[in-house]
């Protein structure tokens, strides 16, 4: 579940899709390590006693950078980090501790004269969509 | 009925990040994605525009009228690039409010949706690095009562 970030985008094709990033269970810990670095006090993502309480159950809830940042992962694979121009993200659901989530995308668009790709993106908690996003990337991996 | 549209053209105060390699490192790992000591993984343009804009999370709720644990979420994220930023370097970040809209979902009752926009550049460079774009969504459960 790692990603070379440094990959060219090299023979995207419109109608490609790319390969998927996937996490196994996300990983409370990570949460924890995120709300330090954002300085986020959001009790959501890291205080279960305080979830079970106000009827969050008795998980903690992905920070949306980090569930954002898996489905980056699928745009850094395919072109490199190098080459993303611009990225979107709708956050449509919480993505809950020990979740499995799946990345995928999908080329939509090429455009020669911009030399740039268009990627639809989706992150999925089993059939549940839990965001929803597009990427541009530099077809030839950036600067 | 409290309204934050007041709030629309309130600009952060700013400043200089510099993104550590170590923080590069830990928010890559949060990602799941291998850390590259050269190119940071691009989402660390959210990770440097909140950390340079001057406000925290927090400060941000609370112009908003909102608590930490009000039911706020993370509603939509746009990152946009003129390049890869690099863990060691620094940012100059600015950034502001640009909307706040009270909308009413069928599910989600009524919120407020305020949008800010940070960009950050190079020390030395006149156009941004990077934008990011983030709205926000704060639930306001006591003006569906009123």
């Amino acid at each position: 579940m790692s990603v070379e970030q440094q990959a060219g985008a090299i023979g995207l094709g419109v109608g490609d899709e790319l390969p998927p990033f996937v996490v196994e269970s996300v990983d409370a810990q990570r949460m924890k390590t995120m709300a330090a670095l954002l300085d986020d006090p959001n009790p959501i993502h890291f205080d279960v006693e305080l979830n079970k309480r106000i009827g969050y159950g008795d998980k903690p809830i992905n920070q949306g950078p980090i569930t954002m940042s898996y489905m980056m992962n699928v745009v850094v694979a395919a072109a490199g980090a190098r080459a993303v121009r611009r990225f979107s993200c709708r956050f449509l659901g919480n993505v809950l501790g020990g979740e499995r989530v799946e990345c995928r995308g999908t080329v939509t668009a090429i455009d020669r004269d911009a030399g740039t790709a268009e990627i639809e993106l989706t992150a999925l908690v089993g059939d549940r969509q839990v965001l929803a996003g597009t990427a541009t990337v530099a077809l030839g991996g950036g600067n | 009925m409290a309204n934050y549209s007041h709030l629309v053209g309130h600009r952060f105060p700013g400043g200089r990040f510099t993104l550590s390699p170590h923080l590069a490192w830990l928010w890559a790992d949060c990602a799941m994605a291998d850390p590259d000591p050269e190119v940071a993984h691009p989402t660390l343009s959210y990770f440097s525009a909140m950390q340079g804009c001057g406000v925290s999370i927090q400060e941000i709720f609370d112009l908003m009228g909102a608590d930490a644990d009000s039911g706020a979420m993370f509603g939509e994220c746009v990152l946009e690039y003129n390049g890869a930023l690099s863990p060691g370097e620094t940012y100059e970040v600015e950034g502001a409010i640009i909307a706040v809209e009270r909308k009413q979902g069928r599910r989600a009752g009524v919120f407020d949706r305020m949008t800010f926009q940070i960009s950050g550049r190079r020390e030395h460079d006149r156009e941004p690095l990077f934008t990011v774009t983030n709205s926000f969504v704060f639930p306001r459960r006591e003006e569906a009562t009123t």
